[in-house]
């Protein structure tokens, strides 16, 4: 069943067209990312969902219902903001249980849902506390529970986690995540980090400067991106590009350097302009049976302890091969890297589209 | 070192700011042939209390009645005018606001000599000067109201907004998200700026001299300067009025300084 439907949805701020022609299903109970880069879209398209935007043209249905030009109160949405947004005012029970004071609730229901939240996020002692003596996790802690004590139709979070170090984000994506299968509610998740999408997400949706360039699974993207923008977005270390042109029986020749080939077996047209797509992951020191071999020079290395990212020089282009463990390398070495011919990706250099 | 010197210079400086004020309280405690003697005495010789003889006989009640009237009438009229103005101010953001606000500073410009006449001439006509109280009012609410929404403007500008939209998605109207959100966090600026409402309202002259023709509902302002005359030598009862009735805005000015000063630099958020 779909809860949350956007059809041909269009945004213009003045001049500025901020969402174009945005068409999104989203089923009940699963949990969906909106990521891009800063500016692109998706925070609006969240706050359009909330209410708290106006559309211009287009459709929103929660529920099966329309909700264009319905205010935020009668759309039965809960959102998390990225600075939390708690009542500085208020303690962390009159933060949680306002939405349920607004709506005039009998005084024990009120009391029990605010406990269970409380109880359920760990925030239990802290009841009494105002905002302004909590942690930044307790604050976070506090804005979710704010949302999940309503038991909304929709979840909506608007970069949750941008403000917590790191040690502490990766906590709370896992905590997110766990509430999310509890509770079975439609979450509509925005950030502009690919990994957070990526791990916590069932269906991620791609967007840039206010178009969705794609969406899809998590690992459906990385496997089979649309276009370069999203292979490029999704991945990290980010994909490598290399310009190329086609030539005949399947085979490309890299620019910059006629030497350099790839026969992929794949038709193109000979002549056409593309980008060769390689992801650092998949380019490896190890022959396999299928596997396409390209020379390259080593120019700096990069270890992190568990991976070691070797950057080379391939047909005059740098390039980022990401290895597991410590090669026995050197810079200035040559090297003859191989990858798999299902793991190159080729784009149109013109439309930027997969081929 | 260097701190010791900032300090005097700030010492001498206070001094000269507050010396008008020790010389009022100075006079009003002198007797008549001590306030001309010369070298002048810097504590009073033979200080005399006639504070309740002067507050009989110049019927200050009355008068300082008729300026606090004034005053909180025209401090409850400018925060229910002014409050909801400063919030919309603050919160939309486009050229006509820009042109809105620029028009309300310029009201602030103009000094209440210049406006007093054209004032009078309406309100003559429509009939206000046979309550002059209100007049003075209502006048003197089109002076402050200007000053009072570009101070609150500034609190409304400090309550960030997402706090308001969470209220929205919380269920709450407008309305509601304004009186039980912003409101309340915008308290100690909307406190602190209607003080200050009070107290230019409390010590305004012109309008009640110009509007108030009857004697007994005029302010204490005015009231004082009926002493002055050609001839006016009543120095002591001058400064005996004056003392009486700068001591309460002072004793509140000091319980509130520190609040006053952050509301009007750093705002009354966090």
């Amino acid at each position: 069943m779909l809860q949350i439907e956007i059809d041909h949805l269009n945004k213009h701020y003045g001049g500025f067209h901020a969402l174009r022609d945005v068409n999104i299903a989203i089923k009940q109970g699963s949990f969906v990312a909106l990521v891009g880069p800063s500016g692109c879209g998706k925070s609006t398209l969240l706050r359009t969902l909330a209410g708290l935007e106006k559309t211009s043209s287009g459709d929103v249905r929660i529920a099966g219902q329309s909700v264009i030009g319905k205010p935020p109160r009668e759309r039965d949405v809960a959102m998390v903001f990225q600075s939390y947004a708690l009542y500085p005012h208020m303690d962390v029970e009159h933060n949680m249980n306002y939405s349920m004071r607004l709506k005039r609730r009998p005084k024990d229901e009120i009391i029990e849902r605010t406990r269970a939240a409380a109880e359920t996020l760990g925030l239990g002692n802290l009841l009494g506390r105002l905002p302004k003596a909590l942690s930044g996790g307790q604050r976070q802690r506090v804005a979710m529970g704010r949302a999940i004590v309503r038991n909304p139709k929709v979840f909506l979070f608007d970069e949750p986690l941008s403000n917590l170090d790191a040690a502490l984000r990766v906590h709370m994506r896992s905590e997110i995540r766990k509430l999310h299968e509890r509770l079975k509610a439609t979450s509509v998740y925005v950030t502009h980090d690919q990994v957070e999408a990526m791990t916590m997400a069932d269906h991620v949706v791609v967007m840039r400067a206010g178009v969705v360039e794609q969406q899809a699974s998590p690992l459906d993207l990385y496997d089979r991106p649309a276009n370069k923008f999203v292979a490029g977005f999704i991945g990290s270390p980010a994909m490598n590009f290399l310009p190329a042109t086609a030539a005949s029986n399947g085979v490309v020749v890299l620019d910059s350097d006629g030497a350099q080939r790839i026969e992929l077996k794949r038709g193109f047209n000979s002549g056409l302009k593309l980008w060769v797509g390689m992801r650092p992951e998949h380019l490896s020191w190890k022959p396999g049976s299928n596997d396409i071999a390209i020379d390259a020079t080593v120019t700096s290395i990069e270890s992190t302890g568990s991976m070691t990212f070797v950057l080379v020089e391939l047909a005059g282009q740098p390039v980022v091969v990401a290895h597991s463990g410590r090669p026995e390398t050197n810079k200035g070495d040559n090297l003859r890297l191989y990858i798999a011919a299902e793991n190159v990706h080729i784009f149109d250099r013109d439309t930027e589209l997969t081929l | 070192m260097k701190r010791y010197i900032l300090l005097v210079i700030g010492l001498v400086m206070t001094a000269i700011y507050l010396f008008p004020l020790y010389w009022m309280y100075l006079t009003a405690l002198k007797g008549s042939t001590e306030i001309f003697q010369y070298p002048p005495t810097f504590w009073p010789a033979d200080p005399r209390w006639n504070f309740l003889e002067i507050w009989k006989s110049r019927d200050m009640g009355r008068y300082i009645w008729n300026s606090l009237l004034i005053a909180i009438g025209v401090t409850i009229l400018v925060t229910v005018l002014g409050t909801g103005c400063a919030y919309v101010l603050s919160r939309v953001r486009n050229v006509w606001m820009e042109i809105a606000l620029f028009a309300i500073l310029m009201m602030q410009v103009l000094p209440s000599s210049l406006m007093v006449t054209p004032i009078f001439v309406m309100f003559n006509q429509i009939g206000l000067l046979a309550s002059p109280r209100i007049a003075v009012i209502l006048a003197q609410t089109a002076k402050v109201l200007p000053l009072y929404i570009v101070l609150c403007r500034a609190t409304f500008v400090q309550v960030p907004r997402e706090l308001e939209e969470a209220a929205l998605v919380d269920g709450s109207s407008r309305i509601g998200a304004f009186f039980r959100i912003m409101l309340p966090l915008a308290r100690n600026g909307i406190l602190v700026t209607s003080v200050l409402i009070f107290l230019q309202s409390f010590g305004e002259y012109v309008y009640a001299r110009s509007l108030i023709a009857k004697n007994e509902l005029q302010t204490a302002t005015v009231g004082l300067q009926t002493f002055m005359g050609p001839n006016a030598n009543d120095w002591n009862g001058i400064m005996t009025y004056a003392a009486i009735y700068v001591t309460p805005i002072l004793i509140v000015f000091m319980l509130l300084q520190r609040r006053i000063v952050s509301g009007l630099t750093a705002g009354a958020l966090k």
